[in-house]
């Protein structure tokens, strides 16, 4: 303990004694995440940097004393991405300036610890958008989080993901210099930092999905785009539940109105049931609920547009009677009628809150994942194949959805948003992580490919043997140049160390 | 299990057991700033803006906190009683959570737990025994409580020895300190040109005991309620009147259980005085001056006493409305024992209210809670800012002609 009483002593001297703490209720209070299946990891201190300079003193310090980092974000994961057992905890929220809005140019600067929802709000302000809006936790999610995650969120079908809006980053390497570099073409020290190819190989990419292993993000160069002043929103639902069917019409969506659709989540059959029972508000007559429902939202500049970009919509999804026309206030009058609907980032932000503890005291173990949109069918049987052949390895009375929503992303690809909820107690703690990880391996078999990995994610990937040895080779090399001493995040990949090969840690699993 | 422990352990929290583990620790309780809402939302806890920051100064910090004391992983100490009093208890996260948890409710459990293991602020501590020996939490004898009385030049109706159809609870900040007796002053004044049968308690009122209850001094709390609640049942009072947010809130709700069945209501007087005044359709007069409205936490989130106020000052002034308002209001700092015990960082939320006051353009910012005027008073005073702090009961006594 004397080292880390020394580094908390020189910690003190970099960001002040007021920033850095090493309380037990602080210790607790930074325990956990969202996430129900890992058990509590106490930090042995946390840290709030104000600046990229302090972040680089104190992995300087880290690396003295060989202790343990893991940056963290807003802290809304659910797997296991920014908690730490021992060694140095960085709440980044206290980096959390806009540093410049560039309007004439469309990109922005700003500190990673800023929330998606206070810099949306400032950019909404102005007549810009960031597009994407960051993961559904957006509200306390930040920036650094988002990239660190390649999360989706509301803006991605047209938009794409959180990492596709990022022109760069300034970063902090865990080496033992703490050496602060800027990506993108702000690697030309006299380029402003408004593209990211150009000037070198796209090192951007290396920081992003990384949750926190290659290097610990400070500032983010985000593209912006003027936001449309227009938005509609318009459900529809299948007249049968046919998942081959949702395939066949994302793609005409895709196909026939392109840009002007801001987003498209599908909410499967199920779901729709269940809100329609979990509604506070319920209407007197049941509405006759057949399908899974398409949520489409528009945008323009022009109302002319968005009129046309209505016409088309409803004609691809009503056409020989394979939709209708459909309003949420049919299962809960709370929501609005899409004609008197307003855009808020409430209902951005607040979207998947609702499924992340739909029975009180139980909370999704999530397992969310892309695949392309052809495979929906496919994907939702073998969900469904899996949960019949492991249903007693189930936690008791847990729901396991394959998606509670599936949202269309560029290029004919989707996320499946979905998981099982587990219990929030310690011994219900082991049945969940090793369920979990077993459904995330079948997953990975199957071919999707998951994107917000954190700890239970990442190393279902490991052992599940989706790398090759030359690509597991070519992925610990790459950290060992940045993390000489191995102290940024480790645990994630199943990297314990570096002189061991992954493939240890591969599960053969028994075919369902 | 360690729950099973922790229900025997931990008497005030175990009476939330069910929902402790609900929290999904999701931090919209940080800041979840939204300007595209109407009214906009723009961040959410005072206490995190004005302090280091760390996770338990907010929301999800303090339910993980709960969380892992419930588990048995965590002792309470003195360490974690001057974190968990730095926060005025606005309940500003309870709205912020998608699922509803009434976070006060766990945080005040929490202080009475840190309370009954002698963790307790040494000033509350205090503050808790003088209001058991004097029944007021100012430490000055309660017989003044009537001194404001003297400055009336009408005869207010003693409830403890006359009936009345409405019991004035004029609570101690009202009636014991010189710069808010305006408040207690001018309530008077409108009930008697209203001509509304009335009468206090003088110096026989007793603290509501808000101060305990928020501070986590239960076994205070219940003693002074118990004597009040016999006290209202005995004079017979069937409609309680009060000009202090605290006071409403901790007689509206705190009282519930002791009061039920009896068929007292309680009413804030601006929510009594806005009803009164429609129903006999008497007009308040405008004052020609330009306000902006301050809702207090106790009468606005947590009871949820919103348009009654606006309705009047409506009628006698113009007014302009702040950045954060309603459910969405920032709370003036002073509230759940903080101007207590922690001065600087009350001054240092009120500060910020009075700049959000001032960008409306307004002379005036008004409210309706004794506290609030002051401690944003305190800030007027120490930012020098030309804004005035106006009791709304002030202005409906100036507009009543």
């Amino acid at each position: 303990m004397t080292e880390i009483q020394d580094a908390l002593e020189e910690i003190e001297s970099v960001v002040g004694s007021d920033y850095v703490t090493d309380k037990d209720f602080m210790k607790a209070a930074y325990s956990r995440n969202v996430d129900p299946a890992f058990p509590d990891r106490w930090a042995d201190m946390i840290v709030r940097p104000s600046t990229t300079e302090e972040v680089s003193d104190i992995v300087k310090i880290a690396n003295k004393y060989k202790i343990r980092m893991v940056p963290r974000g807003g802290g809304a994961d659910l797997v296991g991405g920014s908690v730490t057992q021992g060694g140095i905890l960085f709440d980044m929220t206290r980096m959390n300036h806009i540093v410049e809005v560039n309007a004439d140019d469309f990109y922005c600067v700003v500190e990673c610890g800023i929330t998606w929802g206070a810099l949306v709000s400032e950019l909404h302000a102005k007549g810009l958008t960031t597009g994407v809006l960051g993961p559904g936790s957006g509200y306390s999610a930040t920036i650094g989080g988002g990239l660190s995650n390649s999360t989706a969120g509301f803006g991605s079908t047209k938009y794409g993901l959180v990492p596709d809006i990022c022109l760069g980053v300034e970063v902090v390497l865990p080496n033992p210099e703490g050496t602060i570099l800027q990506t993108g073409v702000a690697a030309n020290k006299y380029a402003k930092p408004f593209a990211r190819y150009g000037v070198t190989p796209d090192f951007t990419g290396l920081f992003m999905g990384d949750v926190g292993t290659m290097g610990i993000k400070t500032k983010a160069f985000l593209r912006l785009a003027p936001l449309p002043p227009l938005r509609a929103l318009r459900y529809y639902m299948l007249i049968k539940n046919d998942y081959n069917m949702v395939s066949k019409l994302l793609k005409q969506l895709r196909d026939k109105v392109g840009d002007g659709i801001s987003d498209i989540l599908v909410i499967p059959y199920p779901v729709v049931r269940i809100q329609a029972g979990i509604a506070k508000n319920k209407p007197a007559k049941k509405s006759r609920l057949t399908g899974s429902v398409f949520m489409i939202g528009f945008e323009a500049f022009d109302q002319r547009i968005i009129d046309v970009y209505l016409e088309q919509v409803e004609e691809i999804m009503t056409k020989d009677g394979i939709c209708r026309s459909f309003e949420m206030h049919e299962i809960d009058l709370d929501e609005p009628l899409t004609t008197d609907w307003q855009f808020n980032l409430k209902m951005a932000f607040n979207y998947f809150n609702r499924f992340i503890s739909i029975v009180p005291d139980m909370i999704s173990c999530t397992t969310c994942h892309k695949i392309p949109i052809s495979y929906i069918a496919e994907a939702e049987k073998k969900s469904h194949d899996f949960d019949a052949k492991f249903h007693s390895e189930f936690p008791n009375k847990s729901l396991s959805l394959f998606a509670t929503v599936i949202y269309a992303l560029p290029n004919g690809n989707c996320v499946f948003v979905g998981g099982f909820n587990g219990y929030n107690t310690e011994d219900q703690q082991p049945i969940a992580m090793n369920l979990w990880h077993k459904k995330l391996r079948a997953q990975v078999h199957y071919g999707g490919a998951h994107y917000w990995l954190g700890e239970s994610i990442s190393q279902s990937i490991v052992e599940a043997g989706a790398y090759s040895p030359e690509f597991a080779a070519f992925f610990k090399d790459a950290k060992k140049m940045v993390d000489p001493n191995f102290l940024l995040s480790p645990e994630k990949f199943h990297m314990h160390q570096y002189d061991e090969p992954l493939s240890k840690y591969e599960v053969e699993d028994e075919p369902y | 299990m360690a729950e099973t422990n922790s229900s025997e352990k931990f008497k005030h929290l175990s009476k939330l057991e069910k929902n402790i583990l609900q929290c999904i620790s999701c931090g919209d309780c940080r800041e979840l700033t939204d300007n595209t809402l109407d009214p906009p939302n723009w961040g959410v806890c005072v206490a995190r803006e004005h302090t280091t920051g760390f996770e338990p100064f907010f929301g999800r910090g303090k339910m993980q906190i709960i969380r892992s004391l419930w588990q048995g992983k965590l002792e309470l100490s003195e360490d974690m009683a001057n974190v968990i009093f730095q926060c005025p208890t606005c309940n500003a996260c309870s709205k912020a959570c998608y699922y509803g948890l009434n976070t006060v409710d766990y945080y005040e459990a929490l202080r009475a737990e840190l309370v009954d293991a002698g963790c307790a602020l040494d000033v509350h501590n205090e503050m808790n025994q003088g209001l058991l020996e004097n029944l007021n939490p100012y430490g000055q004898d309660n017989a003044q409580k009537k001194n404001w009385l003297d400055q009336l030049d009408f005869t207010v109706k003693d409830a403890s020895s006359e009936p009345v159809e409405v019991l004035y609870f004029t609570g101690c900040t009202a009636a014991l300190s010189a710069a808010v007796q305006p408040v207690a002053i001018n309530t008077a004044k409108v009930l008697h040109k209203l001509g509304i049968d009335f009468g206090v308690l003088g110096g026989a009122e007793i603290c509501c005991g808000s101060v305990a209850m928020r501070t986590g001094a239960r076994q205070v709390f219940q003693e002074i309620a118990e004597k009040n609640a016999a006290l209202f049942q005995k004079i017979g009072v069937k409609t309680i009147i009060t000009s202090c947010a605290g006071c409403y809130r901790t007689l509206k709700i705190d009282y519930k259980d002791m009061l039920e069945g009896s068929g007292i209501e309680v009413m804030h007087t601006v929510e009594f005085l806005e009803k009164y005044l429609r129903e006999n359709g008497i007009q308040l007069k405008n004052l020609g001056i330009h306000v902006t409205y301050h809702d207090p936490c106790h009468t606005g989130r947590h009871i949820g006493l919103y348009e009654p106020p606006r309705a009047l000052l409506r009628q006698m002034a113009t007014l302009t409305e702040m950045k954060n308002i309603k459910e969405h209001a920032k709370c003036c700092g002073a509230g759940g024992g903080v101007k207590k015990a922690f001065p600087q960082l009350a001054l240092d939320i009120a500060k910020t209210r009075i700049q959000e006051a001032e960008e409306t353009g307004a002379d005036y910012i008004v409210s309706i809670c004794p506290f609030c005027d002051r401690n944003l008073a305190d800030a007027i005073q120490e930012t020098g800012s030309a804004m005035q702090v106006k009791d709304l009961l002030e202005l409906v006594e100036q507009a009543l002609e």
